[in-house]
């Protein structure tokens, strides 16, 4: 059972921040783009199984963007997770996410919500990306 | 002679449903069996042949339960896949009956969660449960297990082989003897069946050996993997998922309602025995950790079920988590005219009445007796030989 992008908004032009980590490389997996928010992520193992646990590692830029939570859905199917993940930093705005596991296949909607700044104030952007569980 | 051969092609390929690539795919994803053996680092001794073989013992042995009259092998009956064949288990005094059906213990190794409501995220920790449920093995306390260990001189011997002296810690000594019996039931596994020397042989091309499958199975397996979307559920090697789903069978018990997954949650995360807890052999390193400690409960989780595997089928009825359907027709009937509105209000989406034709409903059972060859384990050097079959499909 093989992941495959349906849609990933592809942005290799992030926010230019003087950090190792950012912009994104190709191997830090797909990008998606929402307000000042670049942000690339990747699974680990790469290749997911349904009713597998999975991990994602994700890199956000800014390096000082702050990971607040992420989910997956099924809309079709109107349910979730059974599982709340986990999220560590990792340091240079790279984030280790556990405790993911789709117990179904098809249409996951996976959906991050990232404080764009290291200052309280600042805007949450949600990032969303549609993938196929086959 | 070519006309002749040529003839005998087209009837070979006649009987042979023209699968998809898709298709093809799908029925790939439902083997190789056996898999793997499974690993549970929680219980580091799983595979140590003296494990083993204590487990065996103890499973066997009335005089593992409190007062002698219950073995684990009195409900879950060997020669019967390793459950009773009752609707609802008889209990301890044999007058009263559980709430839920016995499940089978084949292939339990390499379930996430164990029990219909999935209260244990390991085996061990499962088979602890009955030694102290009141209605079962009836032991008030570990101390009791401990005490009952130690005092059945039968089982010394192997108890020594297995794990050295016996331990003046009663809970060590309760959580030895559950790890005995999971590494007994982890040894359990479903012998191979006739949609798996179909799957293989469709994969590896013979379709000579592909088309031996009966015609009805073939086309009851599309409708099983197409329209009905079993497989959405029911899915790969051991056609399951391993988590939980409503399916609109009742779960009203006497006295109140089975609360299913919900309870089971409740259950697991206040244990000491899960996997988070001190007799995790391999502690916080346990890879398997990882699904009990993000796992949440929720409301939607009320009256749900484990996904069962529906390998061995014939050897497992009744059905469902109550056992109030008898036979694997009534199941095909149960989806075919399913009350949609005994199903949760606010819960998942996926199930719809499949309305299947009689036909239909035949093929879609035909294909379900495909997944059942023998009521017993098979022989760990029979599995092996399923294994170094030529030319594996992947």
């Amino acid at each position: 059972m093989m992941l495959r992008w349906l849609l990933a908004a592809v942005s290799l032009a992030g926010p230019g921040v003087a950090c190792a980590a950012c912009p994104p490389l190709a191997a830090d997996g797909a990008q998606l783009s929402q307000g000042s928010t670049l942000l690339a992520w990747r699974t680990e193992p790469a290749m997911l199984r349904v009713g597998q646990p999975f991990s994602m590692i994700v890199q956000l830029c800014p390096a000082d963007a702050s990971l607040l939570r992420v989910d997956a859905s099924m809309p079709e199917h109107r349910h979730g997770m059974n599982y709340k993940t986990s999220l560590h930093a990792l340091g240079d705005g790279r984030w280790r996410v556990d405790g993911l596991l789709w117990h179904m296949a098809g249409r996951w909607e996976l959906r991050w919500d990232v404080r764009s700044r290291a200052e309280p104030a600042a805007a949450v952007d949600t990032l969303r990306a549609p993938v196929l569980l086959q | 002679m070519a006309l002749v051969l040529a003839a005998v092609t087209a009837t070979v390929q006649a009987q042979l449903i023209d699968y998809s690539s898709e298709e093809r795919a799908r029925i790939g994803a439902h083997g190789p069996w056996p898999p793997p053996p499974a690993q549970d680092p929680s219980n580091a001794l799983q595979r140590k042949p003296a494990v083993v073989a204590l487990g065996k013992q103890l499973f066997g042995d009335a005089r593992l339960s409190a007062d002698g009259q219950l073995s684990c092998a009195g409900c879950h009956v060997p020669a019967m896949a390793f459950q009773d064949g009752r609707p609802l288990p008889l209990g301890r005094s044999r007058h009263t009956v559980g709430a839920r059906n016995t499940p089978s213990l084949l292939d339990t190794a390499w379930q996430r969660w164990l029990g219909w409501g999935g209260a244990n995220d390991s085996l061990w920790a499962a088979s602890l449960a009955p030694l102290l449920a009141s209605n079962e093995m009836a032991h008030a306390s570990v101390a009791s297990v401990a005490a009952t260990v130690r005092r059945t001189v039968a089982w010394r011997e192997g108890w020594q082989r297995a794990f050295g002296k016996l331990s003046a810690d009663d809970e060590l000594v309760a959580v030895q003897a559950a790890k005995a019996l999971a590494a007994y039931q982890a040894s359990l596994v479903s012998a191979r069946t006739p949609f798996d020397d179909f799957r293989d042989a469709l994969l590896r091309g013979d379709s000579a050996a592909a088309s031996r499958y009966p015609l009805a199975a073939q086309r009851g397996l599309r409708l099983f993997m197409g329209s009905a979307r079993c497989n959405v559920c029911h899915v790969g090697a051991a056609f399951s998922n391993g988590e939980f789903a409503d399916i609109g069978r009742p779960f009203f018990v006497p006295g109140g309602v089975d609360s299913g997954r919900h309870g089971g949650l409740e259950s697991l995360l206040a244990s000491r025995w899960n996997r988070l807890g001190p007799f995790n052999d391999a502690g916080a390193a346990d890879p398997r950790a990882v699904t009990t400690r993000h796992v949440v409960q929720e409301h939607r989780h009320f009256g749900e079920f484990r996904v069962p595997t529906l390998r061995q089928l014939h050897c497992t009825g009744p059905y469902m988590h109550d056992g109030s359907l008898p036979s694997l027709r009534a199941v095909v009937q149960h989806y075919s005219q399913l009350d949609e509105e005994r199903l949760h209000a606010d819960g998942e989406r996926i199930l719809r009445r499949l309305d299947l034709s009689d036909g239909e409903a035949a093929d879609l059972q035909a294909f379900l007796g495909t997944l059942s060859s023998s009521c017993v384990a098979a022989m760990p050097s029979r599995l092996e030989a399923g294994r170094k079959r030529p030319r594996p499909a992947p």
